[in-house]
């Protein structure tokens, strides 16, 4: 409808040059071919997860602007990091703490005003002063989003042995070959030298060699047990619901949609340790749009009201206290650890590598899926 | 002046011709040519340079340097195995993955080929009414999106899909087939059904074109039914044939789609890898030295392909 429409207004000449230039500039050719616009007429183009680009979680920007900014999705920060570093013009950016400096040291961040975020007061106290949030005394991140990474698994199907003593080592054994999926990313490297007995603390910044023989040992072995690798969320849910794997690298946002579909599936804490993150929103410099927006986008986030959605929808935590007020008592209940503070403590932490390491792991991850047959 | 203008002799009438239809053989060509510049040329001169830049960092180093092909060659003492054929190199990545590409690639073509063949046979000798209609009914997948085809053999294909539940629903199998999805297999079934449409236009035409007093001839001089295709329809549809083989060759070779599709891990091709360095490496120049080295690779092939099938002489034959 809205094409036939825009055609019918062009056919009659109602079409004024800005909007023109908007419909030409998403075929891509706007910006070369024609002149450019002033900033401020751009919308607001966001790097989002797959699934955070419902308008559940920035209703208020919705509210406000009558209209969704546009998303750019990415299965990872890396991924989202060479788009920018390409030239891609977005102006947010949803990092996480162990990834925030990649954008940092690429130049393409720049430092958030807290004061212009009418919901920062109500952020957690150890989140508005974490690793990742603050570099170098400079707010990069607003913290929005926390939850876990570990091993769902389909109890109905698993050993009984596995619930017992759940450990990260079904991803590497020949057992579990064609019935697991590992995420398409370099923690299966890291989580495979832990299963080999090194402490996360190592594992995270191996290099040189060391990296290069873990990936050996332990990328292959992931990458030839898993029955595939995923990179988005829907994928490895389907798979999950359909019983064609049984267990998964996976975010609390699978158990709660699998749960929510009545299929039975629990999220282990495996003795190697289950991982904790916390994600954020990231002002870019690149982008066009109106820095007002992007902070009306970003103050979106961190309202209740998006935490009351994550809380109750996904089962992820929130960087607003408030949130777990308002959200239904029976979520807050299910989710166990409400306190990022207590969840940290419980569990691994994600740590930042240094550019050369997580260099050195993308290089190495991409020659070990290559050479699989 | 006036003088020297008038006393020069007019072009001859035949040159001027000349120039205005060579004049007008460009004017007819420039749309395509000014879209084969902008839309080929340029981006391929663009991927060259690229290709002799490094990356350091999250800078480009603009110094021109053949350091990314060395490193495609750079030899090394102890060999890395894959499927049995030793690697000598430092980084085996793009040499391994250019030989699987190629295998996989070739397997689709000569799959395409096998189902093209007979379909275009069928419709130049068997059809005589409604051709058009056939003709529209062969194009009818390519109705929907590249990306939807290749969906739908995921579905076709899957745990949960068409043939495993058919399989089970006959009580055949009791527990649904692992190996169709995820693997080599199943990107080169996905690329040969993408790419059939393509060659059957190129065979049924050559078919088409044959004298049927030559068939016919053959058979007068008592040549059986099998000899007859094999010494006058096979040849004679030569031409198209290697145009549809090289149609669907060429592209396959760097398909990322289908591979990340339906390959899963073990199912990557060259064009993953090219991908995978532009968008998640970090290292475009690599990645377009790596696509320059693919491109020369298969053009080399091409070559050699028609050079040993004698395609000139085919060629020349049908005139």
């Amino acid at each position: 409808m809205q094409r036939i429409k825009f055609i019918d207004r062009m056919a009659a000449g109602r079409v004024s040059r800005r909007q023109m230039l908007q419909a030409a500039g998403a075929f891509g050719v706007g910006t070369l071919v024609l002149p450019r616009r002033s900033a401020a007429a751009e919308v607001l183009t966001c790097l989002e997860w797959g699934g955070y680009d419902s308008p559940d979680y920035f209703q208020p920007y919705v509210t406000k602007y009558g209209a969704q900014p546009n998303f750019s999705i990415f299965a990872g920060e890396e991924d989202a990091l060479a788009k920018v570093l390409a030239g891609f013009a977005a102006d947010v950016m949803h990092p996480c703490n162990y990834s925030v400096a990649r954008f940092v040291n690429a130049g393409v961040a720049k430092e958030i005003d807290t004061a212009r975020l009418s919901h920062w007061a109500d952020v957690f106290p150890a989140l508005q002063s974490a690793e990742g949030v603050v570099m170098d005394g400079k707010v990069v991140m607003a913290p929005a989003d926390w939850g876990n990474s570990s091993i769902a698994y389909r109890p109905d199907l698993m050993p009984p042995e596995f619930a017992a003593d759940p450990t990260w080592a079904i991803f590497y054994e020949d057992e579990y070959a064609g019935r697991v999926a590992m995420t398409d990313n370099e923690m299966a490297i890291v989580i495979g030298a832990m299963v080999g007995g090194m402490p996360y603390d190592e594992a995270y910044k191996l290099e040189g060699a060391a990296l290069e023989a873990a990936a050996k040992e332990w990328g292959t072995k992931a990458v030839n047990t898993a029955k595939f690798l995923w990179t988005d969320s829907s994928e490895v849910q389907q798979a999950m619901a359909s019983g064609e794997i049984v267990a998964a690298y996976a975010w609390n946002d699978l158990v709660a949609n699998l749960r929510a579909e009545g299929v039975p599936v629990e999220l282990a804490v495996p003795k190697e340790g289950m991982f904790t993150w916390f994600c954020g929103l990231t002002l870019l410099n690149t982008g066009k749009g109106d820095e007002q927006a992007a902070y009306d986008f970003i103050d979106a986030w961190l309202s209740p009201e998006t935490g009351k959605a994550l809380i109750e929808g996904s089962g992820y935590g929130h960087a607003n206290i408030k949130a777990f007020e308002i959200a239904d008592p029976q979520a807050v209940a299910n989710m166990g650890i409400t306190d990022p503070v207590e969840m940290m403590k419980n569990s691994i932490v994600f740590k930042t590598p240094t550019d050369a390491v997580q260099e050195g792991f993308n290089k190495v991850w991409g020659d070990t899926k290559a050479l699989k047959y | 002046m006036t003088d020297l203008t008038a006393s020069e002799p007019a072009p001859p009438a035949r040159d001027r011709e000349a120039l205005r239809r060579w004049l007008r053989g460009y004017a007819l060509l420039s749309p395509a040519l000014s879209v084969t510049i902008a839309m080929l040329a340029l981006p391929m001169a663009a991927l060259l340079l690229l290709s002799f830049w490094t990356q350091s960092g999250f800078e480009l180093d603009r110094t021109p340097t053949l350091a990314n092909y060395a490193e495609l060659v750079r030899p090394s003492a102890e060999p890395t195995v894959w499927f049995g054929i030793p690697f000598h190199l430092a980084y085996p990545v793009p040499a391994i993955l250019m030989v699987k590409s190629l295998v996989m690639s070739l397997m689709a073509t000569l799959a395409v080929i096998a189902l093209a063949y007979p379909m275009a046979y069928f419709l130049a000798f068997r059809v005589h009414r409604h051709k058009a209609l056939w003709i529209i009914l062969i194009t009818i997948p390519f109705w929907t999106s590249y990306l939807l085809r290749v969906f739908a053999w995921k579905v076709v294909l899957g745990f949960n899909g068409a043939i495993n539940s058919g399989l089970k629903a006959l009580g055949i199998i009791d527990k649904p087939l692992e190996f169709l999805l995820y693997n080599p297999g199943a990107v080169v079934i996905t690329l040969a059904h993408s790419w059939v449409a393509f060659a059957i236009l190129p065979i049924y035409v050559s078919l088409e074109k044959i004298d049927r007093s030559l068939l016919e001839a053959a058979s007068d001089l008592g040549d059986s039914r099998w000899k007859r295709f094999r010494r006058i329809t096979l040849p004679l549809s030569a031409p198209g044939t290697v145009a549809a083989a090289l149609l669907v060759f060429i592209p396959t070779v760097g398909d990322y789609v289908t591979p990340t599709l339906v390959g899963g891990p073990g199912g990557t091709m060259i064009g993953n890898l090219v991908q995978d360095l532009f968008l998640k490496q970090n290292n475009a120049p690599l990645g377009a030295a790596v696509a320059i080295t693919m491109m020369a690779i298969i053009a080399l092939l091409v070559a050699l392909f028609l050079w040993a099938i004698g395609y000139a002489r085919i060629r020349s034959r049908r005139l």
